[in-house]
């Protein structure tokens, strides 16, 4: 029984896990950069929605499209202005790229703290416990669990079945093949990126609502995205699911075993672990 | 034997001159021009590092050319982005095929019938599927577990579903078997038959020959030499300043 | 694997994103002494003045520059970009806090023992991070600056969340001292490795680990090593920081915007330069002091501007742009005022086994790729062998198992009657492998000479390694080329300085990997005149791979054709080119 619920909290949390890192998925598997500002851009979105809902006592959900196409906006704005010019460098580029999205990072976490302060906040709108089939079942989580999963799903749906998706995708695994089709593969750079921070953006209307975020601790959350991007395999977004729920669910056990003080390690943990031992990580992509 | 120059002929798919390109500091074209007549196989010969790839993708602007005039059925292209070239017309099928390795032949297909009229995109697919029955039996695989010579096959699918005026190979038979090679080539002879203008870029003379009408043999970046197929065979220096150069 | 456009575009790029080494042999060298001497001046001085503001001022630049040094070291000269060095603060910060407060050892030693510790741990932490590279070692360093923290928090011996407080023990004054010892010490490893023929290991590794290893340099030695370095300072200053507050919690031992501005600095003023570090953070701490007066909630968000500006527009810092105007350029390691005269009387090779290169039934898979498959050859004393065979016909993997860059999946590589299948690449050339490349791996920002000189450390006349570099420059006739940087070079004398490596390592025998081709022929006929006399080098053999064949088919002693990962044939150039099975392999099946 006990396992079962370890289980079940397990799936659930890395549902949570899966929401926080496609984002950064997609722009590793097009770009082939870790946006450092990942967690930033989460951070910041998830504060404002404290900062509008407490002000104006609108529900957060009002604010996804808009923060979406905001984020569209401005994600693809940055792309172009900051990293299209580091494209061309060859093999420096994705050393650069870290250090400009580095430097975003903070950027964007210093203007939150000026805007909204630097403690902890979060939103209780989503608070309640469920009692099902003798299971304790967290509210927040299964939200959480459930639009990771939709999210992957529509993911999934766009990238293999529309025109623009498979154009995506197709630049994400050959560049040069995908030139040879009429790709404006720049153009392409410039759209994933400009998803990735909506994606990012929506992240943060939801995780507001499930955990506290607090500006200066933004990081946590890029680091805890890029665990699952690479453990699923850099860019392989069914791999970053495989291993949202394998983090899920080893934290979970982990944490009753063991405590949740060893619990908070696991995600590092398990990175340094799969970055020695098995760098491809679960996905069959191997870069 | 010709002096390299290229051919008055107005209905040329493609005519290139006095092309230079390189990287950074380094000149690896220096000078090239050459024609491809219009619904014919031109080859271009030459061994590793002569500039055989550096040309094609000077040509489909993967390389940014510094110099010359690249014209494409007399629209000049040089200088375009390599996207907007592909959509002009160009079919490009590059060494090492650069195939999308998780995604199924039938993705690639779509992709490449993206810059077709949507009208005739259908008859399009089933024309080339006749073409390379092999891979007609393989649509749901992916394209990187194919075999070699499978992979070239959806390489070339994929160029000739954009329904390209000219259609440019690299090396289609490197690192294939020779009975392979020869599957690949006979589609090749299929397509001339159908009027496609080809420029074939290949190491191997054998088969570069077999179905061209004409053949540029270059070297260290330069045209050395130009000719029909029996003017080359006949000459017992072209194949000493193939195999040296 | 053909020399096809994607490869060299990439090689090009590579050679353009590297830093020019625009390096003049009259350099600034008293100038350097002068400012050195200056500074150590003023800093001695500082404490005679009165002001505790100047001191605290001095203190903190001190401090930064120790630390953006440090950084410096592993990010820098090692190319191992870093986000995580505050790890080494940290632990250095709770080492030397536990010893003050359970020992009755002086603070000074306290500080030098914490600095120890932090270079243990570099070294056992070590063992993993430097297993990986790129954007993985600098995420995977940051991961470990977050365990550490939580591994604090929660350690109630070290106080865990709550933290520790420290007997107030050191007087402005021996702070200020304790941090100038270690800004000069950071400033001194930094120095050490950009201007030492050791150090020139450590840029051969940042720029071209695999033709280090190559070469000779160990490179899993020369990574560890910097990064023990780089953990010292901070370490140190960790715990002397962590008195000066007399408080110590993991938040402020492990705190990443210290990351931030240590990285902000060092990379405004010039990354893996020696002078970068100290400009760094001269101007922006002294700016900063400045600056944060009006808006402190705004710091760290111009740094992260900075950064972003400083990686677009002039990703070489301060001393970058200085460059421009010819200002603060590197000088080139251990080269004499001119160059040295080389008179050498050509001498045979030592004597050793008749079969100098073996190998036996040798298979090497990739995958399901079968690249070799059963190959049997043998390179003989004073003979050159040529390898030759189209597109695909495991060459250039035959080389890379002989010289340890492949593992062969069966078969053996002997050298000299010895196996060395399981030698590391490093060790094979110290003990006489040399190889060139296909596509020129050459250090970009070392000129020719230090290129040279850096193989002949490794190689067998390492301890005349200065004449040794010289003669093998001589011997390719790159005599007047020595200070260039090989991105100015021309491809063929690119190839000629990859031989001019070779050469250097006083090889037993030398691969040549497609050494012709990109050369003109008059570069081809001198590289041909050099192996044409290559046994009065003191070399006992060489074997090349080939597809110009008309450049050494005449002065090749044998020749051996793969095709398709298998030998076909073997024997006298003359018959083997006119081996039926041979042309067939080159052209085709004629049908």
């Amino acid at each position: 029984m006990i396992v079962l619920q370890l289980v079940v909290n397990g799936v659930l949390l890395g549902g949570t896990y899966i929401l926080l890192a496609q984002g950064l998925n997609l722009v590793f598997g097009v770009m082939g950069i870790v946006n450092l500002a990942h967690g930033s851009i989460i951070t910041f979105v998830g504060v404002f929605t404290y900062w509008f809902v407490t002000q104006t006592n609108l529900s957060p959900l009002l604010l996804m499209p808009i923060v979406f196409v905001l984020a569209l906006g401005l994600g693809g704005a940055l792309q172009r202005l900051l990293l299209e010019p580091l494209a061309k460098l060859g093999n420096r580029r994705e050393l650069l790229s870290l250090m400009v999205t580095f430097g975003l990072s903070y950027v964007i976490v210093e203007t939150a703290i000026n805007c909204f302060g630097s403690q902890y906040v979060s939103l209780p709108n989503l608070q309640a416990t469920w009692t099902v089939a003798g299971l304790a079942i967290n509210e927040a989580l299964v939200v959480a669990g459930v639009l990771g999963a939709v999210i992957s799903g529509c993911l999934h749906v766009w990238l293999h079945y529309t025109a623009s998706g498979k154009a995506l995708l197709a630049t994400s695994q050959n560049s040069t093949g995908a030139v040879t089709c009429g790709i404006d593969v720049r153009r392409m750079r410039g759209i994933s990126f400009a998803i990735g921070s909506a994606l990012a953006a929506i992240a943060g209307v939801l995780l507001i609502l499930i955990l506290p975020l607090s500006a200066p601790t933004a990081d946590t959350l890029t680091i805890l995205a890029f665990v699952i991007v690479a453990l699923g395999g850099l860019g392989d977004y069914k791999g970053a699911v495989l291993a949202g729920l394998l983090l899920g669910l080893v934290q979970s056990g982990v944490g009753y075993y063991l405590g949740g003080d060893v619990e908070v390690v696991v995600p590092y943990l398990l990175l340094i672990a799969f970055m020695v031992l098995r760098p491809q990580g679960l996905g069959q992509a191997a870069r | 034997m010709s002096a390299p120059a290229t051919s008055p002929d107005a209905a040329d798919a493609l005519r290139v001159e006095g092309l230079v390109a390189g990287f950074g500091e380094i000149t690896i074209l220096h000078d090239v021009s050459l024609a491809v007549p219009a619904g014919k196989v031109t080859v271009l010969l030459g061994a590793n590092g002569a500039g055989k790839t550096t040309l094609l993708r000077a040509i489909t602007g993967l390389v940014t050319p510094r110099s010359g005039r690249v014209a494409l059925f007399g629209e000049e292209i040089a200088g375009r982005e390599p996207h907007l070239i592909a959509r002009a017309g160009i079919g490009h099928v590059p060494s090492g095929r650069e195939l999308f390795p998780r995604m199924p032949v039938s993705a690639h297909l779509d992709l490449g019938g993206r810059l077709c009229p949507p009208g005739e995109r259908a008859a399009l697919r089933e024309r080339v599927l006749a073409l390379f029955p092999a891979i007609a039996e393989r649509l749901h695989q992916a394209a990187g577990t194919l075999s070699g010579g499978e992979q070239q096959m959806v390489a070339i699918a994929r160029a000739l579903m954009t329904n390209p005026r000219l259609l440019l190979l690299d090396e289609p038979s490197a690192g294939l078997a020779p009975k392979v090679v020869l599957s690949v080539f006979e589609a090749l002879g299929k397509l001339q038959h159908q009027g496609m203008s080809v420029l074939l870029a290949e190491q191997s003379m054998t088969f570069g020959l077999s179905v061209a009408s004409r053949a540029y043999i270059i070297r260290e970046g330069r045209i050395v030499l130009s000719g029909t197929p029996a003017e080359l065979m006949a000459e017992r220096s072209v194949v000493q300043a193939y195999l040296g150069a | 694997m053909n020399l096809d456009a994607r490869q060299v575009g990439q090689w090009i790029e590579r050679r353009l994103a590297a830093p020019a080494a625009a390096a003049s042999v009259s350099g600034p060298r008293p100038l350097t002494i002068g400012i050195l001497a200056a500074l150590i001046a003023c800093a001695g001085g500082a404490p005679l003045v009165s002001s505790a503001y100047i001191l605290q001022l001095a203190t903190d630049l001190l401090t930064f520059a120790a630390l953006a040094y440090s950084w410096n070291v592993i990010s820098g000269c090692t190319g191992y970009l870093s986000f995580g060095q505050v790890s080494f603060f940290g632990i250095g910060a709770y080492a030397t806090s536990i010893l003050v407060m359970h020992t009755a050892v002086p603070w000074y030693v306290d500080a030098v023992i914490g600095a120890v510790i932090g270079g243990v741990s570099a070294a056992l932490l070590g063992t993993i991070m430097l297993r990986l590279r790129g954007i993985m070692f600098a995420l995977g360093m940051l991961g470990l600056a977050r365990i550490l923290m939580v591994v604090a928090s929660n350690w109630n011996f070290i106080g865990g969340a709550a933290g520790l407080t420290l007997p107030a023990q050191l007087t402005p004054i021996a702070v200020y001292v304790a941090m100038w010892v270690a800004a000069l010490v950071a400033f001194g490893l930094n120095y050490f490795l950009l201007r030492s023929q050791w150090g020139l290991s450590v840029i051969g590794v940042r720029d071209e680990e695999v033709a280090a290893a190559a070469v000779g340099v160990p490179t899993s030695w020369v990574k560890t090593v910097a990064f023990i370095l780089s953990a010292l300072a901070p370490a140190a200053v960790g715990g002397l920081v962590a008195w000066n507050r007399s408080f110590l919690d993991p938040p402020s031992a492990f705190d990443p915007t210290l990351d931030l501005q240590v990285i902000v600095f060092a990379l405004f003023g010039g990354i893996g330069t020696v002078w970068g570090p100290a400009l760094g953070t001269l101007i922006l701490v002294i700016v900063g002091e400045q600056f944060w007066a009006y808006l402190p909630e705004l710091q760290l968000a111009l740094y992260g501007v900075l950064v972003i500006a400083v990686v677009l527009a002039f990703p070489g810092g301060i001393v970058g742009v200085a460059n421009r105007f010819g200002w603060l350029r590197r000088r080139p390691v251990a080269a004499p005022a001119v160059f040295p005269r080389v008179s050498r009387p050509s001498q045979p090779a030592p004597p050793g086994d008749d079969t100098v290169i073996e190998v036996r039934d040798l298979t090497v898979r990739f995958g399901g790729l079968v690249a070799l498959n059963g190959v049997s050859l043998a390179v003989r004393r004073g003979e050159m062998v040529s390898i030759i065979g189209a597109n695909g016909a495991g060459k250039t993997t035959l080389f890379n198992a002989v010289t340890g860059f492949v593992k062969p999946s069966e078969g053996g590589v002997y050298f000299q009657g010895k196996l060395v299948s399981d030698i590391p690449s490093h060790r094979r050339a110290h003990q006489g492998i040399a190889r060139t490349f296909q596509i020129p791996r050459l250090m970009e920002s070392l000129t020719v000479w230090e290129n040279t000189l850096l193989a002949a450390r490794h190689g067998k006349r390492r301890h005349a390694a200065v004449e040794q570099a010289a003669w093998a420059l001589h011997m390719v006739k790159l005599d007047s080329l020595w200070l260039e940087p090989p991105g100015r070079l021309s491809p063929g004398q690119q190839r000629r300085l990859e031989m001019a490596r070779a050469l250097a390592l006083d090889p037993t025998v030398i691969l040549l990997d497609e050494v012709m081709a990109g050369m003109t022929r008059d570069e081809q006929d001198e590289i041909r005149a050099v192996l044409r006399h290559f046994r009065d080098l003191g070399v006992a053999a060489v074997a090349g791979v080939e597809h110009i064949i008309s450049a050494i088919a005449d002065i090749s002693d044998r020749m051996i054709v793969l095709d398709r990962g298998r030998k076909i044939a073997e024997g006298k150039p003359e018959a083997v080119l006119r081996d039926p099975a041979v042309i067939e392999s080159y052209l085709g099946k004629v049908s």
